[in-house]
């Protein structure tokens, strides 16, 4: 079974004006299967949203390999980078800038079919007004301007234009981040069914655990460039394998205050280090509960065990959080 | 799609009233501008003569009347004031565009010939122009539309690099728009906006340099009417024949006062539109 | 710093708000008191930040303060003149921002902009601010003192903000989304920075935020607001486990938990939140709301004690809990 996507040592690396290169992603190598959907988690200077640009093309690797769908990505011309991209679209993060607000909702949903040729006319505007009531909204607002639709409603039109090829694999930067608690819900819920019904592939980046917990089948965990942990999502949760997927759940505050404040701490030391000037030898010893004089001189290496992966030292000795079980896994 | 205040809606009425006055100017004029008249030099408004009629702003110092010779004036300003904002737009736009679009070395150069036009003074290269082609209309168009361009083009830029950046076009480019349709569907229509601002004060502008272009001699060459070669007449005689500084001074006031404002209004309504979100 | 006052550090009494005539905080009240952490939740639009800018008298000036009074410490806000507002700024009641960097002055030193929270000068300011600079968590403060700014990262800036807004022991601290921009880990240290600083020093804090995980980290008692008004108010833990108001129970719902089942559906709350224009002088989540019944469109529900400090404005807030949490 051909995977929809596969990084293999993806490495990109921004040239600074002081002459060291910003290694913002720095050898991740990861695969996404056909109707899976993989969560990308990690904080500022991860490089997670790096990742995703490079996926679509929109940024150029410096190393390694990404295929979708079969097609290699990295310095692909800009023919096969054309046909390429009709098997994957993405998702921004901020809906207000995602819309061009000089042109109809209709049109931009429809642009992908129109520019490719596919359709026209009649046959264009029932294509549009399919795929406006898949994501929730009446065909008729297509004639609307995105200034008239509230921030929710323009996400989810965002989300029918990146429908509109129906696209091998789909990415997500930060989908729900810039919307009320309330929205974000009604949207996650739209990409669980459309999950169900496309089989397509998603890539969903995010730096929110309970987010990407709702709808992600496995998940990366990623640090200064590197991945540092992957594992099914269930096994993440009850049973993190790294210090910082420890630290990460356990820094999540709950809306719950009998579990919040029963929590252990964990609280990491210190601030994350720049991607330019990362630390010697495993990034995160700088600020591992768990540091031992090998972490600052060894970069550890990536043991798979299974379905699971992890990059550290001393991984079977990170104390399993039992604190995340559910009952249920996902049907 | 979006409802014009009031004050704007009154202001392009005024401009528009202009526009078609000068338009029709061949057919509504009173007198012919250029019939001269020994016997009615220097009249004051309000003269009637029993053979020509009626005189309502005056003779000029060969007879010719005024009001015909302001009105003929007004299609000469606002020939010159279109045509070299057109002249200036496309070229002052597609070299800002390119910049914005391409950056690296298109920027670069582009910044540069920007700098570099703006450091030349406009009368020097009016001279110039003239000392080639000779003064006129097509004189007048060349100098003011090409030593305008810089300024579209420095708002060009500017926008083009702030709307290249966002994600809706990044979004199309995926989808696979080319070049072609991202800049002519998603670029220009953002970028018209702050575009249209510049051409309103420009046009204005272009109104008064014609004027003082034409004052000086470099312009629109007599007996052709111009608001600015009538001022320049009519300066000798500001003591004997007031009306003949006072009424086309007023006309070039208002007619640019007009634009001026409107090219303030829409600033305001463009801006806090897309301030808004 | 002793205080002779015995009531409440920060107390809001029915303030309204409007902009342009339209009442966009509507007669909302509480009160913090010393050491207590309020966290006042809503969602963009209800008027949270508004209610936080008039308690240290900087509404912009499309903001009318049409009626309420502000007390700190008993001391009315708004009956002072304004040069004497200003003298208690940064020193009885201080506030910290969402974004640090632009709220911290780009062309200054981190130690002048502490010190001058102080009025103090000289080598006195120094050590005040070294020792406040420790107590933030700030590692080597001596080197930060002469730092500017822009060469420090968003965790350090936050706790360089905290420095400032407590080093002259206010009474009260307005921290609007504090921790909205950082980052996960550094948002856990800073949120138990906070509470540690409120407990020690007997600091009140007024905590702006839309985050309901936040709140149940550090809030003792918490106000949500909706359109303008205030919803449900209690003691978090009771809040929490038993909603007295539709909207908060919604709201608690719609949230993705980690004790979830993994793509469960989420609760939704249908329509939108209103615009002022359109705010309605009855109950305003009634379009909204499951419960909602005749009552509620033609009258405004009171905030009703529900017993054990907790308060709701609905005629429904018996039948909250059949629905689905």
């Amino acid at each position: 079974m051909t995977a929809a996507l596969t990084l293999t040592d993806l490495a990109v690396h921004y040239p600074a004006r002081n002459g060291l290169p910003v290694r913002a992603v720095d050898g991740v190598s990861l695969h996404v299967a056909p109707g899976e959907t993989l969560g990308l988690v990690g904080e500022s200077g991860c490089g997670k949203s790096t990742i995703a640009r490079a996926v679509v093309g929109l940024q150029a690797a410096t190393r390694g390999s990404v295929v979708v769908d079969g097609t290699e990505i990295v310095g692909a011309d800009r023919q096969t980078l054309h046909r390429a991209r009709a098997r994957m679209q993405m998702v921004f993060q901020d809906p207000a800038t995602s819309l061009n607000p000089r042109m109809t909702v209709g049109e931009a949903v429809g642009e992908p079919l129109l520019v490719r040729s596919l359709v026209r006319g009649g046959a264009l505007r029932e294509q549009v007004g399919m795929l406006l009531a898949e994501v929730g909204l009446p065909p008729e607002h297509a004639a609307r301007y995105p200034h008239q639709f509230s921030g929710g409603q323009r996400q989810r039109i965002v989300i029918a234009r990146a429908l509109a090829l129906r696209p091998a694999l789909l990415v997500c930067d930060e989908p729900v981040s810039a919307l009320d608690v309330s929205v974000r819900a009604q949207i996650l819920n739209l990409l669980v069914t459309l999950q169900r019904s496309h089989a397509m592939a998603t890539l969903f980046v995010s730096h929110d655990l309970a987010v990407v917990r709702h709808v992600c089948d496995r998940i990366a965990v990623m640090y200064l460039g590197r991945l540092v942990e992957l594992a099914p999502r269930d096994a993440l949760f009850a049973a993190p394998r790294h210090p910082y997927t420890r630290a990460l759940l356990l820094a999540v505050p709950e809306p719950d205050p009998v579990r919040q404040r029963a929590k252990p701490r964990v609280l990491l030391v210190g601030e994350i280090p720049s991607p330019a000037y990362p630390p010697p030898g495993c990034r995160f010893h700088t600020r591992c509960p768990m540091a031992r004089p090998v972490c600052a001189i060894e970069e550890p290496a990536w043991r798979q065990a299974g379905e699971s992966g992890v990059a550290c030292h001393f991984a079977d000795e990170v104390s399993p959080s039992s604190h995340y079980q559910s009952e249920a896994s996902a049907p | 799609m979006r409802r014009l205040p009031v004050s704007i809606v009154v202001l392009l009425g005024v401009l528009l009233a202009f526009g078609i006055a000068a338009l029709l100017a061949p057919w509504i004029v009173p007198h012919d501008p250029l019939r001269q008249s020994l016997l009615l030099r220097l009249k004051p408004p309000g003269t009637v003569d029993p053979r020509q009629g009626l005189f309502a702003l005056g003779t000029d110092d060969l007879g010719r009347d005024l009001l015909s010779r302001i009105l003929y004036g007004a299609r000469a300003s606002f020939a010159v004031a279109i045509l070299s904002v057109a002249v200036s737009l496309a070229v002052g736009v597609s070299l800002g565009l390119a910049a914005g679009w391409f950056r690296s070395w298109t920027a670069t150069i582009a910044m540069r010939l920007v700098d570099t036009m703006l450091s030349i003074p406009a009368i020097l290269l009016a001279v110039l122009t003239v000392a080639v082609i000779g003064p006129g209309f097509l004189d007048l168009v060349l100098v003011l539309g090409l030593t305008r361009w810089p300024r579209y083009t420095r708002v060009a830029y500017a926008s083009t690099l702030q709307v290249a950046s966002m994600p809706f076009i990044q979004a199309s480019e995926m989808a696979g728009a080319g070049a072609v349709r991202l800049l002519s569907r998603h670029v220009l229509p953002n970028i018209a906006g702050p575009l249209l601002v510049v051409a309103t004060s420009e046009f204005g502008l272009m109104i008064l340099f014609e004027a003082g272009l034409s004052f000086l001699g470099l312009g629109i060459q007599p007996p052709a009417p111009s608001w600015g070669s009538i001022l320049s007449a009519g300066r000798q005689y500001v003591e004997r024949a007031w009306w003949l500084t006072v009424f086309p001074g007023i006309g070039l006031f208002a007619l640019v006062v007009c634009v001026n404002l409107l090219g303030d209004l829409l600033r305001d309504q463009l801006d806090p539109r897309s301030a808004r979100r | 710093m002793t205080r002779s006052f015995t009531g409440p550090a920060l107390e809001v009494e029915d303030l309204v708000l409007s902009i342009g005539g339209a009442p966009v905080v509507d007669g909302i009240g509480f009160a913090v008191q010393p050491g207590e952490v309020l966290a006042l939740v809503g969602e963009s639009g209800c008027g949270k930040s508004l209610t936080a800018q008039a308690a240290i008298r900087l509404l912009p000036g499309a903001v009318e303060r049409q009626r309420g009074r502000i007390l700190l410490d008993g001391d009315d806000l708004y009956a002072m003149r304004e040069r004497d507002v200003r003298r208690l700024r940064g020193r009885r009641i201080s506030m910290i921002f969402q974004e640090p960097q632009a709220a911290l002055d780009p062309l200054s030193t981190v130690g002048a902009q502490v010190a001058e929270a102080t009025g103090l000068r000289g080598r006195a300011a120094r050590d005040a601010v070294l020792a406040m600079l420790t107590e933030v968590g700030i590692s080597d403060p001596a080197r930060r003192i002469a730092q500017y700014p822009f060469e420090l990262s968003g965790g350090m800036a936050q706790r360089v903000m905290i420095a400032t807004a407590l080093i002259a022991r206010p009474a009260i601290l307005i921290a609007d989304e504090p921790t909205t921009a950082l980052d996960v880990t550094i948002q856990a240290q800073i949120l138990q920075l906070l509470r540690r600083l409120a407990a020690e020093r007997g600091t009140a804090i007024l905590l702006i935020t839309h985050d309901m995980g936040v709140v149940a980290d550090i809030a003792d008692r918490v106000a949500v607001m909706y359109a303008g008004r205030i919803a449900e108010t209690g003691r978090v833990d009771r809040v929490f486990a038993a909603p007295a108001h539709p909207y908060t129970a919604l709201l608690l719902a719609a949230l993705p938990r980690l004790t979830d089942v993994p793509k469960s559906e989420l609760a939704v709350i249908a329509g939108q939140v209103p615009l002022p224009q359109h705010f309605s002088p009855a109950c305003r989540f009634a379009d909204r709301c499951p419960l909602v019944g005749e009552r509620c469109r033609a009258e405004r529900p009171p905030l009703a004690d529900r017993g054990d400090g907790q308060l709701s404005a609905c005629w429904h807030a018996d039948h909250v809990g059949s629905i689905a949490a």
